[in-house]
């Protein structure tokens, strides 16, 4: 049998190919999720009361049901009902729909925050710029747009470093992320098998990794900090 | 010839008339006091004058260009709001300076953005954005901020705050001022030197309307008077005629309120 | 336009969910829904049969890849040190696709979605010595058995004199793998036992000694258990039942038959005998 510093580079290989996919969903999901959240914020700000409920509508249904049932919803309802795997049994089409289902989730959570955002910014900043002749893009990029980013920071910390863990969940449709890789060490993989050990290094990786956003959200919120 | 004119103006939220056919008129140089308890229709008086809300019907006429009129759809588009606002300055009773320009950020940010539009801002630029703040920096003396212009409003007190909101609207030079309650919102300790600012602007001749619960101020420094009631004018006129001889019983009941307080 | 489709479903599956009030707590949900939907995607694949069952052959070729769903099974199906498939279905399985003219890809899959992912077409078969039960041969088209199997208990070494029984086994606490053919002789033998996720996991319950013994693949005991491997301490003893192995295709698919003629063929060209060598399955082989 071989020693763990034998298994070292193998389980090591692994887990970072595991953990290669478990940042590209998170980033994808970011990249996806902040501008849809900002679209899906102002549907269900709108004035038009049809798209404001319905986009309330999703936002409750999304918000509602877990990630998981999404997810295997979206990967598999084309293929088992209209006869059409859209997405395609591979990596990347497995990758595809997760992405797709990690960015409409967060997209929605995400959206319940700009709104708050949007409206904690009192209406009298507003009413100054308007009076001082400003336009309303001005308005939203000179006044608004900053005290808003202020005010989501803090709660959009805390979505960021939940999805960090929560790419996880992608193992339901066999995305193979970070977590299946060192599972597969328990299970028996590369003559490996019952081996515990690479779940404490998997950990680590989304410890380190959590950690980086940690400081870098803190000091994005420290920057901001300069006025209330 | 008047600088204003407000004619027949009246204002609906839904079902409430809060405006009910105001008229009246200011001179360039005057002081204009409206007085009158809560929700009389002070505030949305000033805002409809300034535009900020939409007359239900009426005119409002500065020198001679009408800004508003309800007969007259081609006063109402949207996109001349922006450049006949700038007819007014205005000051909040909650200040609203932004948070994230210092005092001297929050006077000059809307010349900044007016020079843009200017055709030689290309050309001038340095030599614009410097003159906007000599007169930002003037300003900030002249209202007595000359060593906080660098502070963030969160790091001035609430009559400094106030302060910067009215060299913020002087910035832009306008015809009237308007003030909506500027003292509601401090210490009492704290609103003599933002008193103190308007008086000297008064003495300077400025055109301003002042809606305030500060009698004594109202008495010293407006050239006019309104004292509103239920959305209606219920007595103008000078001062002396308003405090000393109300011929209204409203306005008896409303100022010996006043005065025994 | 492809997500905007998979939304506009999503929100329809939902729904029909929330109708149907058989939305329960997240991970039991999960599964239930995984199983619901097997089910009726094994309905209207029947409806369509006539439709597709002449054209699954054809329908690999057009494409011109033969998915594969596959789990890491050694000595089946398990990466080299270069990250590649190999394994008796692996090796076999890239031959029978070369037979058809397309490539081969495997793809790693939840053995508790098999099912789903074949009718969802995202795999084209489950080649992973799968155990023809009554269940796969009812949602598959299977192929004949082409390998021999059996349900073994795994003890302790140091115990496992005291075990060689059926008889002996009844007081022991066993962990087999939910769903399984072990969990099957655990029941029919009336044991007692914990359902855990897989086979290797049964085996870390008696190596961590929560579970006294385990039901597992005779197949994969021979490969994991015993001298020079991870369960050094671990023996079998008892066999519980004989059973086969097949290839699993969706239903009504005209593959199955296919690779029935290709197992043939290669038995009779020695191909089999000589990868079964390779992986040391030969005495495993169906004759």
């Amino acid at each position: 049998m071989q020693t763990i510093m034998e298994q070292m580079p193998i389980v090591l290989n692994s887990l970072n190919a595991g953990f290669l996919q478990t940042l590209k969903l998170f980033f994808v999901t970011l990249l996806g999720a902040i501008p849809l959240g900002l679209i899906i914020a102002f549907g269900s700000m709108s004035r038009f009361k049809p798209l404001s409920l319905l986009t309330k509508f999703i936002v409750w249904i999304i918000r509602g049901t877990p990630l998981m049932i999404q997810m295997l919803i979206i990967y598999y309802f084309p293929g088992l009902v209209f006869n059409n795997p859209i997405w395609g049994g591979g990596e990347t089409g497995r990758f595809l729909a997760a992405s797709v289902s990690f960015i409409i989730n967060y997209a929605c959570y995400f959206s319940e925050i700009y709104r708050g955002g949007i409206q904690g910014v009192p209406k009298g900043q507003e009413e100054a710029g308007l009076v001082l002749g400003m336009t309303r893009s001005q308005i939203f990029f000179k006044v608004t747009l900053l005290q808003m980013i202020k005010r989501i920071v803090p709660p959009m910390s805390n979505e960021i470093i939940t999805l960090v863990k929560d790419t996880a969940l992608a193992r339901i449709i066999s995305l193979q992320e970070v977590i299946w890789a060192g599972q597969a060490f328990m299970k028996g993989s590369q003559g490996i098998s019952g081996a515990i050990w690479p779940m404490f290094f998997t950990a680590f990786y989304y410890l380190i990794f959590n950690g980086i956003l940690t400081v870098l959200l803190g000091r994005l919120e420290k920057k901001l900090d300069y006025f209330r | 010839m008047a600088i204003l004119n407000v004619e027949h103006i009246r204002k609906s939220f839904g079902p409430t008339e809060v405006l009910k056919d105001i008229s009246f008129s200011l001179e360039k140089g005057q002081v204009v006091s409206i007085i009158g308890s809560s929700g009389s229709g002070k505030t949305t008086l000033l805002r409809c004058i300034n535009l900020l809300e939409r007359p239900t019907s009426g005119k409002v006429m500065v020198n001679t260009d009408v800004i508003f009129d309800s007969e007259d759809p081609a006063t109402q588009r949207e996109q001349d709001l922006r450049k006949k606002r700038l007819h007014f300055g205005f000051v909040f009773q909650s200040f609203n300076l932004f948070p994230q320009y210092t005092a001297k950020g929050n006077v000059m940010l809307a010349r900044q953005l007016l020079a843009k539009e200017q055709p030689d801002y290309k050309t001038r630029k340095k030599e614009i954005l410097a003159e906007i703040e000599q007169q930002a920096e003037q300003l900030l003396v002249q209202i007595g901020l000359a060593d906080r212009m660098d502070n963030y409003p969160h790091q001035l007190s609430g009559g400094q705050q106030q302060r910067v909101a009215i060299a913020r609207a002087l910035a832009l030079q306008p015809d009237i001022l308007c003030f909506d309650e500027p003292t509601s919102a401090l210490d009492p300790e704290l609103t003599g030197e933002v008193l103190k600012v308007m008086k000297e602007l008064a003495e300077q001749k400025t055109t301003m309307i002042i809606v305030t619960h500060e009698m004594a101020f109202a008495r010293d420094v407006a050239n006019h008077v309104i004292f509103m009631d239920n959305g209606t004018i219920c007595e103008q006129g000078t001062p002396d005629q308003v405090f000393n001889h109300p011929q209204q019983e409203r306005t008896k009941q409303f100022l010996s309120r006043y005065t025994q307080g | 336009m492809k997500k905007l489709i998979a939304l506009i479903m999503a929100m329809a599956m939902v729904l029909s969910l929330a109708a149907c009030g058989s939305n329960s707590s997240a991970p039991a949900a999960s599964k239930d829904e995984a199983a619901s939907s097997a089910a009726a995607a094994e309905g209207s694949a029947s409806a369509q049969a006539p439709a597709d069952s002449d054209s699954d052959l054809a329908y690999i070729q057009e494409k011109g890849v033969l998915t594969v769903g596959i789990t890491d099974f050694e000595p089946m199906d398990y990466k080299d040190e270069n990250g590649e498939w190999i394994g008796f279905d692996a090796d076999m399985a890239k031959l029978f696709a070369e037979s058809l003219g397309v490539s081969v890809e495997f793809v790693e899959i939840d053995w508790d979605n098999k099912i789903l992912e074949l009718d969802g077409k995202s795999i084209d078969c489950v080649w992973n010595g799968m155990t023809l039960t009554d269940e796969v041969l009812s949602a598959m088209e299977c192929t004949e058995a082409y390998l021999n199997n059996a349900q073994v208990a795994v003890v302790n070494a140091d115990v496992a004199d005291q075990y060689q029984d059926m008889d002996s086994l009844a007081d022991l606490t066993f962990a087999v793998e939910s769903g399984s053919a072990g969990q099957a002789q655990a029941v029919e033998n009336g044991l007692n036992y914990t359902e855990v996720q897989n086979q290797a996991a049964a085996l870390m319950e008696v190596a961590a000694g929560t579970s006294d013994a385990a039901i597992i693949d005779s197949l994969m005991a021979a490969a994991m258990v015993g001298e020079g491997t991870s369960y050094e301490n671990l023996t079998y003893t008892v066999g519980l039942n004989s059973e086969e192995y097949g290839v699993g295709f969706r239903k009504g698919s005209d593959l199955a038959e296919a690779l029935d003629d290709f197992f043939d063929t290669c038995k009779e060209d020695g191909t089999l005998e000589q990868i079964a060598n390779t992986y040391k399955v030969q005495a495993a082989l169906v004759k």
